[in-house]
């Protein structure tokens, strides 16, 4: 089974961000990782190609994804592929989702995973695009999935429930937390994904059209809540007294 | 141009953010702009609420439509909304938005924004929030006047508006369509309780709690608060909860009005998904927890103490 990951780059959660220009840009140090949620779809593409009795998995990044492409080789993947292109930063998911569409379709797949969202915009956004642009049906938010009858077996968490789906191939899923525990990249690994030939295009080799991305209008900060009000006492006491402020003052029950 | 409102159903009637988002439409709309509610599926007998509060419900009924299943539902809004070229297209953020909303765009080529938090009207046209670095910094994006689809939050507004329009109901039928996903299981879901992000009321706990057993306790205080139980990463990692109630970074983002917190310390994980709470009640051993950064009241003291005698005095305010 020949699997495609897409995956993305994103600042580290603890990575310093401030709003600058008056509210015109944003600081980001430069502390950047593979997106915690393809972290797992690379780990859960290469147990499905264990599973599947062999075939490839490569990752697929874009813009300033360089990183992530290597990541997801030192992982195990077994090739990687780059959006190469300016247009890229900062464009629509639409045109993302193009220009992925278009390197899985050129190289061939049997399966495309993705995390179920990115950890910068939560969006979850391109996955989908790109299974209705190659015309493959979409699971989201998967936590099981093992190959049946040609196809797989799916397995997610909806709301409270618990599902199982019969999904055929070639198909999109986007992984959850819990399918599988990604790997710490081994020495040896690092080593092929530092050596590894990163297949590059631009959008205007996969003949994409870039869509306007819509208009910043402006950045702030989180709501910078006032400082906290403590309430002191025994349990009994200081929980008698929240309570009254949360109704009378603060007016939430 | 029209704004349109996709609907959600939830028991006998809609889901709560599909009655805000329509009367944030109604807020928004400009001068004659009708806001139009389009009811799918399930939705199509459970739209009453509807009645009165937007000026036309378009109900799409048809086989494949319910239950809910992606493909037949995207086929369905897709052909409804090529055809009326919304300006704004409204959407609850939840699974059934993530699985429809983003292939509805690319079917149609239009812009997409999720997890967005607020709407407004801004010259020549709308401009939305959205949360950009894992709420570290928002984003406002502006809307023109071509169609754009927006998925929002739940308790991102009030659902309160007048019912004081002339509704017109339009029926319509789906074209058939092929289904690829097939369901083999289906357990039923955690009925009584309101979704973790629905809920107005969020109670959570962390490893303070020091036991699987002591999750009673955030229950116990949720169920006088008639809110929902969500928990921290350490709590699921350590294997006392399941990962669909984790809060933060690789779980869900909750936006109550009430958000109690209790044996949580406050790191980033956790903190990127309630931080939209508007009300925050913080209870820690730790005086200098970083949680109290992000509360608007503090409690320092035991969980296993402070829970139940808030729940204690929370009963005896309805008593």
């Amino acid at each position: 089974m020949d699997i495609a990951v897409l995956v993305k780059e994103v600042p580290d959660l603890e990575a310093r961000v401030q709003v600058v220009q008056d509210g015109g840009a944003l600081d980001v140090e430069n502390k950047r990782v593979l997106n915690f949620f393809d972290e797992i779809a690379v780990a859960a593409a290469l147990q499905l190609k264990e599973a599947g009795g062999g075939g490839r998995v490569y990752a697929v990044g874009a813009g300033s994804g360089l990183e992530a492409v290597r990541r997801a080789i030192a992982m195990g993947a077994d090739a990687g592929f780059l959006v190469d292109d300016p247009a890229v930063d900062g464009a629509d998911p639409l045109t993302v989702a193009r220009a992925l569409a278009a390197v899985v379709r050129a190289e061939g797949f049997d399966l495309v995973l993705a995390g179920r969202q990115a950890t910068d915009d939560e969006a979850g956004l391109v996955g989908p695009m790109v299974a209705e642009l190659l015309g493959v049906p979409c699971v989201v938010g998967v936590t099981a999935a093992e190959p049946a009858d040609g196809g797989l077996v799916v397995g997610r968490e909806v709301d409270g429930a618990s599902e199982r789906l019969s999904v055929p191939v070639p198909a999109v899923l986007t992984a959850e937390k819990g399918w599988v525990e990604p790997r710490v990249p081994q020495v040896m690994g690092l080593m092929k994904a530092m050596k590894a030939e990163i297949g590059r295009r631009t959008l205007a080799d996969l003949g994409v059209e870039p869509v306007p991305p819509l208009a910043a209008a402006g950045y702030h900060g989180p709501r910078s809540r006032p400082a906290v009000r403590m309430v002191e006492g025994e349990p009994a006491e200081a929980a008698g007294e929240l309570v009254r402020i949360l109704r009378d003052e603060a007016r939430v029950l | 141009m029209a704004i349109w409102v996709i609907c959600e159903e939830h028991g006998d009637g809609l889901r709560r953010t599909t009655q805000e988002l329509a009367a944030q439409a109604r807020r928004v709309a400009e001068d004659g702009e009708p806001v139009v509610a389009l009811a799918v599926g399930a939705c199509v007998g459970r739209a009453g609420w509807l009645d009165g509060r937007v000026h036309r419900v378009v109900k799409v009924a048809g086989g494949g439509l319910v239950p809910f299943s992606a493909d037949p539902w995207v086929a369905a809004v897709a052909a409804v909304l090529a055809e009326a070229e919304p300006r704004l297209v409204l959407w609850g953020e939840g699974t059934r938005a993530r699985e429809v909303m983003p292939r509805v765009a690319a079917r149609l080529g239009w812009p997409a924004v999720a997890n967005a938090l607020a709407l407004e009207a801004a010259d020549g046209g709308a401009r939305v929030l959205r949360p950009v670095l894992g709420g570290k910094a928002y984003q406002w994006v502006s809307l023109g006047g071509a169609p754009a689809l927006v998925a929002f939050r739940p308790n991102s507004f009030d659902p309160e508006v007048a019912a004081d329009l002339d509704t017109r109901v339009e029926e319509r039928s789906a074209e058939p369509c092929e289904d690829r996903v097939r369901v083999l299981e289906r357990t039923a879901g955690d009925g009584g309780r309101v979704p973790l992000t629905e809920a107005q009321v969020v109670v959570a706990g962390g490893r303070g709690l020091k036991d699987a057993a002591n999750l009673a306790l955030l229950e116990d205080l949720a169920d006088a608060l008639g809110g929902a139980v969500g928990v921290s990463r350490a709590v699921v990692d350590a294997g006392w909860a399941d990962h669909a109630i984790q809060v933060g970074k690789s779980g869900k983002t909750v936006s109550p009005a009430l958000y109690v917190v209790a044996g949580v310390s406050g790191a980033v994980h956790h903190t990127m998904g309630m931080d939209t709470a508007k009300v925050v009640v913080a209870i820690n051993t730790d005086p200098n927890a970083p949680i109290f950064k992000y509360a608007d009241y503090g409690v320092v003291g035991d969980a296993l103490q402070v829970l139940p005698a808030l729940a204690a005095a929370v009963r005896a305010l309805g008593t």
